[in-house]
């Protein structure tokens, strides 16, 4: 086994909240070992001063200190995992300043996350994936190109897709909702590699991503088995062509929710968040249900309509629902009606994920969501730009998945490196 | 003997000057010792699991951070079975247990609610400020029944 | 989920700081282990860590303040010595509550002032030194202290 990828742990809380195993937990489970950067108490009082921001906990001062050590290069870390408790004002500036200070002044990937004592390894799992995936397969992500015959399978928590590729195209593509993980799986594939026109031998390497890439990973033999955030923001570049450079990646889930804030198409800092189901694209599966449309004809009701023309005061799924139902009780459009409900889900995730990472153009948003031009309409106009949704947004983590897997069919991945 | 809760709860000069004088210092180690001596689930390195901070909920509102909420379970017990206190107000240095001022607000609000005899100190910063500092907790102490002489 | 089996059940385990120009922490040991009767004793850069059970740790902890009462200073730990899950080696860095102390380390030398000042009264029949209540976070520059520094210069 490889040397484990060493992540340095900025912290308040987590011992006291009972969940200090569950991060070691998570980091073991992808060969990486957290440890707390080595400062002294004259480091502490004179970064602490130097740094300017006037914490009143100890911890967070210690934090700061330990920042400004990675940062500055005496302490050597591969990768940082910023943690404080959620709901605390003092510490959600902290972790935030501490997030921008190190990705602006350090090459070190980082994560920051607030937790609760309900937080568990297998919530900080793909973070913390992401985060040693970063750290330990640079060389694998700094492929552009997909070479010769790869199949990407991504297994989301709402639906399934695959890709199969051959020389940097798209040639075949297969689609289901999530039932059966295996099963979806399976059709999927099938789907995609009759539409290539290739049979399964044939195929020279392949990745899996999403929720059920282990289990689909290990069925299918697949060479790479990668968590959805580095697969998606190489999907993302790739797809928009913007492999270069800075960029932004907006992927609203079923389930979860990212931002990437990636450069050359290696993210810099992330957030994955999915604490409430009123920020998810489920809300908008309701919301379509219960207009009567498809899911697919959302998007262009919305934008036909206002949202400001229905009161949401709710960012509850259920609540969010009831409001609706409300508005088209007193007589509000469909059109006003789908426009709302597309805001509702743009402003959370606004609100309370992308202010976690800086925000850099071009945003690209991916997943199934990016179809539903509603929503992108009303994200580019909370983040006043014009929002890329690239060719097969859909089929981001596929493509990723797809992509990067080309990088072993030479065994150049980049391994150990 | 009385049992004299310590502010900051880590304190090495506070635990030792009650203890010194024939009290029992009420301080985080007491409170730590309990879990790392406690069979349960395995939650190192405290061995504090999901339920401190559902312990904590005695304290402090479901809405207030869980770190607060299990610090507090630790302090929480102590502070009600204190029979004194001793706070340094500045300990702005005290780190870990102590770490987060929000709960070192709540505690010291707590102590001072209690109704018992609390002396209030900042640290000393030079000779004289030592020997006045010692003497003060050496006379709070006195006064305590049970104490040394 | 894993069970957690304690060690060291029913035992209680204590720093002894030492910060005297007397004194070492080896002679602070050599002490320890010579009237120990078993304990577990474990010698550290500022002195030592006396583990075992409550009434025998007191007693020899009774025994070495008497070595130099003004400058053995004495706390509880929560953690047996040596314990991976507070060892620096392990964590990468030292513990949180390290810098707790490191931070009252530097103010024992005046806390020792003070039990020396104590016990010289004691000792002279002297009524003990007054303990003025002190003002919080003091930012004006205090009168009695002003007239101080201004006599204290030299002419």
């Amino acid at each position: 086994m490889s040397q484990p990828v060493r992540v340095a742990q900025l912290s308040c809380g987590p011992e006291h909240s009972g969940v200090q195993k569950e991060i070691y937990d998570a980091a073991a489970a992808v060969n990486a070992e957290m440890f707390f950067p080595d400062v002294t108490l004259n480091d502490i009082r004179e970064s602490y001063g130097a740094f300017g921001l006037e914490a009143r906990s100890a911890d967070l001062r210690l934090a700061i200190a330990r920042a400004k050590a990675l940062v500055e290069g005496r302490v050597d870390a591969d990768a940082v995992f910023i943690a404080t408790c959620f709901r605390c004002a003092e510490a959600a500036i902290v972790r935030n300043e501490l997030r921008r200070y190190i990705h602006e002044n350090s090459d070190l990937p980082v994560v920051s996350y607030s937790f609760t004592e309900r937080t568990t390894s297998g919530t900080l799992l793909t973070r913390m994936e992401a985060l040693t995936t970063i750290a330990r397969r640079r060389a694998l992500l700094a492929r552009e190109v997909q070479e010769g015959l790869t199949m990407g399978v991504d297994s989301g928590s709402s639906t399934t897709k695959a890709i199969v590729m051959q020389d940097n195209r798209i040639i075949g593509a297969g689609w289901a909702p999530t039932t059966n993980v295996l099963g979806s799986a399976e059709d999927v594939i099938k789907t995609a590699l009759e539409e290539a026109g290739v049979a399964r031998n044939d195929l020279e390497a392949t990745g899996t991503t999403g929720y059920g890439r282990f289990l689909i990973g290990e069925k299918i033999g697949a060479d790479l088995i990668q968590e959805e955030l580095t697969v998606n923001s190489k999907g993302a570049v790739f797809l928009a062509d913007r492999q270069r450079g800075e960029a932004t990646v907006i992927d609203i889930g079923g389930m979860d929710n990212k931002a990437i804030s990636v450069q050359d198409g290696i993210p810099g800092t992330f957030t994955m968040g999915g604490i409430c189901a009123g920020a998810s694209g489920r809300f908008l599966e309701m919301t379509a249900k219960r207009l009567g449309v498809d899911i697919t004809e959302l998007g262009p009701l919305a934008m036909k309509g206002l949202s400001g023309e229905v009161p949401m005061n709710s960012y509850c799924i259920v609540f969010g629902t009831q409001s609706l139902v409300n508005a088209l009780a007193a007589g509000s459009s469909a059109e006003d009606v789908a426009a709302a409900a597309c805001h509702s889900v743009a402003e959370q995730v606004f609100e309370q994920q992308l202010q976690e990472v800086d925000i850099k153009e071009p945003v690209i948003m991916v997943g199934g969501t990016s179809l539903i031009e509603g929503l992108v309409h009303e994200m580019g106009k909370l983040l006043q730009t014009k929002i890329v949704v690239p060719p097969h947004s859909q089929y981001i983590g596929s493509v990723g998945s797809a992509l990067l897997a080309s990088g072993f069919i030479r065994g150049d991945s980049g391994e150990g490196a | 003997m009385a049992k004299v809760f310590i502010y900051p709860a880590t304190s090495l000069i506070l635990s030792d000057m009650v203890e010194r004088w024939g009290h029992s210092p009420l301080g985080a180690a007491v409170a730590v010792r309990e879990h790392i001596q406690s069979p349960g689930l395995d939650s190192p390195p405290l061995q504090m699991t999901a339920d401190d901070p559902k312990r904590g909920l005695k304290y402090a509102a479901v809405e207030v951070p869980s770190g607060v909420r299990g610090r507090m379970s630790l302090f929480g017990p102590l502070i009600e079975e204190a029979d004194a206190a001793i706070i340094v107000n500045d300990a702005d240095l005290a780190f870990g247990c102590m770490g987060c001022a929000r709960t070192n607000e709540l505690v010291k609000y707590l102590i001072r609610k209690r109704g018992v005899p609390v002396l209030d100190l900042v640290y000393p910063s030079c000779d004289e400020d030592g020997v006045a500092f010692v003497a003060a907790i050496k006379a709070f102490l006195s006064d305590l029944s049970g104490g040394e002489p | 989920m894993t069970l957690y089996t304690p060690t060291h059940v029913g035992t209680v385990t204590k720093y002894v700081f030492v910060d005297s120009p007397d004194i070492t922490p080896q002679n602070l040991s050599i002490r320890a282990y010579e009237i120990s009767r078993g304990l577990m004793i474990k010698e550290t850069c500022f002195g030592l860590q006396i583990t075992g059970m409550p009434d025998e740790v007191a007693r020899v902890i009774a025994e070495l303040r008497t070595l130099d009462p003004s400058h053995i200073f004495v706390k509880d730990r929560g953690f047996p010595p040596g314990d991976p899950r507070r060892c620096r080696a392990n964590l990468g860095g030292a513990r949180p509550g390290y810098y707790g102390h490191e931070f009252e380390v530097a103010l024992l030398r005046y806390i020792s002032r003070g039990l020396d000042r104590i016990a010289a009264c004691e000792k002279d029949g002297l009524p003990a030194p007054e303990a003025p209540p002190k003002k919080l976070y003091t930012t004006r520059l205090d009168v009695k202290r002003l007239k101080k520094i201004i006599d204290a210069e030299e002419p």
